[in-house]
């Protein structure tokens, strides 16, 4: 029934015989024209345009990932420092208490 | 080869603005609205002229969209409780270029068709404005194989019982005229 080879009956043949294409009103190609001019022609991108929009693009996210990578260095190095200050403080403490030490005996030996 | 083709906006309005149109008319029934999502849609064209790649792709890509943009705004009017096909021949002087090109058995017709449900109305618009198969309809509706046989098979079902109605009363009518 639905296959283009068979033919229609009389009532799809006159179905289709009132649904011809109608003419669109002579106005329509003009006021489509017209509204088409009033946002400029729009072209499709060249390929050189395409090109240096996906390099800014990738330039763009390179520039990313490194910032990312610069300021993780950064919080990296600043927590290495402050554990080596951590590290210092603690002999720094360790060796006064032994100087201490050393003093007080010194003194009970004389 | 539809490599070479290169789509020329101007060419591509003057060979599918009727089916465009007719489309729009046909789902919505109203000439202005037709015309407004005419206009639409080969606006939205102008915007994807770069992805178009053959006259057929154009043509397959304007029915498409034209029949997805009157649905919208069929749904539109719903929302705002109007039913558009109050009557094809009440819109903007719809009724006099229809009869100038069709024989009046066909305005009737046409009249029928506007009463059935709108998926139903697609469906026979494609089938037999446009001449497509089931599979074209449902690659154009987005919708499956077989809802779209069985929507063409009630929308002519229900067609063909209106017309057996409604063209008896046609046909004693024109009797009548014609013995007057």
């Amino acid at each position: 029934m639905w296959e283009k080879v068979e033919p229609m009956d009389d009532f799809e043949q006159e179905l289709a015989q009132a649904l011809v294409r109608r003419p669109a009103p002579p106005s329509l190609k003009r006021k489509i024209m017209a509204r088409r001019s009033e946002h400029g022609p729009r072209r499709p991108a060249m390929p050189w345009q395409r090109l240096a929009a996906g390099v800014v693009l990738a330039a763009m996210l390179g520039g990313g990932v490194l910032w990312r990578q610069l300021v993780e260095e950064r919080r990296k190095g600043e927590a290495a420092r402050e554990q080596v200050l951590t590290a210092l403080r603690i002999t720094g403490h360790a060796l006064n208490d032994v100087n201490s030490r050393l003093a007080s005996r010194r003194s009970e030996q004389r | 080869m539809a490599h070479d083709w290169q789509a020329d906006f101007e060419q591509l309005v003057d060979a599918h603005q009727s089916m465009v149109f007719s489309l729009a008319l046909r789902m919505t029934g109203d000439r202005g609205l037709a015309e407004e999502i005419a206009q639409d849609v080969f606006m939205e064209l102008d915007r994807h002229l770069g992805r178009i790649e053959s006259p057929e792709h154009a043509c397959h890509w304007l029915r498409r969209v034209t029949m997805s943009r009157s649905a919208d705004a069929l749904r539109r009017r719903k929302v705002r409780g109007m039913d558009l096909w109050v009557g094809i021949d009440e819109n903007h002087g719809a009724h006099a270029s229809m009869e100038e090109r069709s024989s009046p058995l066909g305005t009737r017709l046409e009249s029928m068709l506007a009463t059935l449900p709108e998926a139903q109305r697609a469906a026979l618009v494609l089938r037999y404005q446009e001449d497509l198969t089931p599979e074209e309809i449902a690659a154009t509706l987005d919708a499956p194989l077989a809802t779209v046989k069985s929507q063409l098979q009630r929308g002519l079902k229900l067609l063909r019982a209106k017309a057996t109605s409604g063209l008896r009363e046609f046909v004693r009518d024109k009797k009548y005229v014609g013995e007057g």
